[in-house]
């Protein structure tokens, strides 16, 4: 194969790239054969060292979609479901897989997805609010009468140790959901791109 | 040898084999071939890859023959995961090893 020839194959069998990535990649084979000439190599020589342009192509596709789905971690189901129909696996049929992991998302990790979150945020409100109080106690200190002021600043003291304890808490909370996420994403694709 | 085996791990070598130095795309596919009885070209969709995940960042520079040629240099992900790979590997071919080698374990 010559080199026209080897270019030609392999920006036809990456078609379906955007144009500036096939030109890229093309630029990168168009170097090396380059730099293989000018060590005295043949085009076909190269050619034939450089493997079967279809299959190397393939391997720029198959890693252009892992990309496409690393973009974008937020939009688990619209995500999952663009690169699944790019990937549908040959010779398996992931229909059921798919509308299974479809409308589980929809009826059942939804709303346990708004409770948690609903959970969580309550749970930071709670913390800001206790620092709030905590802070508007010690502030008002000198506006309260002699008697009350030791109860005042204990109520201060207790309400930003209280905050800060479960801010605390509530911060690994949030760590151990977004990992948890992370896995239900992954287990997620992989259903939906390989079936049970 | 097997496509299989070698796919996994291509990342690794890659990575690996820039640690020392930068280099081009020609001489890393060279030197790789050479070694694991790969095709040249499975080289460069590696290196697209790794650098779009950060690994690596690239940059020409020009040669006395031939054409500029595209470096590629180990950015401070790249070191990382390197190191993670690298040990990775080690553990896990160390323990494929106990069961291929018929040892015990």
């Amino acid at each position: 194969m010559t080199r026209q020839e080897y270019l030609a194959e392999l920006r036809l069998s990456l078609r379906t790239l955007p144009a500036s990535d096939v030109t890229d990649i093309c630029g990168d084979f168009e170097e090396h054969f380059a730099i293989g000439l000018s060590q005295g190599k043949t085009e076909h020589e190269i050619s034939a060292e450089l493997g079967d342009p279809v299959s190397v192509a393939q391997t720029y596709l198959m890693s252009e979609e892992d990309v496409t789905v690393h973009a974008s971690p937020a939009a688990v189901n619209t995500q999952t479901a663009s690169t699944g129909t790019q990937t549908a696996a040959a010779g398996k049929d992931l229909t059921g897989a798919r509308l299974f992991v479809i409308l589980f998302n929809i009826f059942i990790t939804l709303s346990i997805a708004f409770t948690i979150f609903g959970v969580l945020i309550s749970f930071w409100i709670c913390s800001v609010s206790l620092l709030a109080g905590g802070i508007a106690a010690l502030a008002a200190l000198f506006t309260v009468s002699g008697g009350w002021q030791a109860v005042t600043v204990l109520a201060g003291i207790a309400m930003i140790s209280f905050s800060i304890v479960s801010g605390i808490v509530n911060y690994f909370l949030c760590k151990w959901t977004f990992i948890g996420c992370k896995s239900y994403i992954k287990w997620n694709k992989k259903i939906y791109n390989e079936g049970f | 040898m097997n496509v299989q085996f070698k796919k996994g791990v291509l990342d690794l070598c890659v990575l690996s084999m820039l640690k020392g130095s930068d280099q081009y795309g020609y001489e890393l596919a060279n030197t790789l071939s050479e070694i694991i009885q790969i095709s040249d070209g499975t080289v460069y969709p590696i290196l697209r890859k790794l650098a779009t995940d950060g690994m690596v960042t690239t940059y020409l520079q020009e040669s006395q023959s031939g054409p500029p040629r595209k470096y590629y240099r180990l950015t401070g992900l790249g070191k990382k995961t390197l190191v993670s790979l690298q040990q990775e590997w080690l553990t896990f071919s160390k323990s494929v090893n106990q069961i291929v080698g018929g040892e015990s374990i």
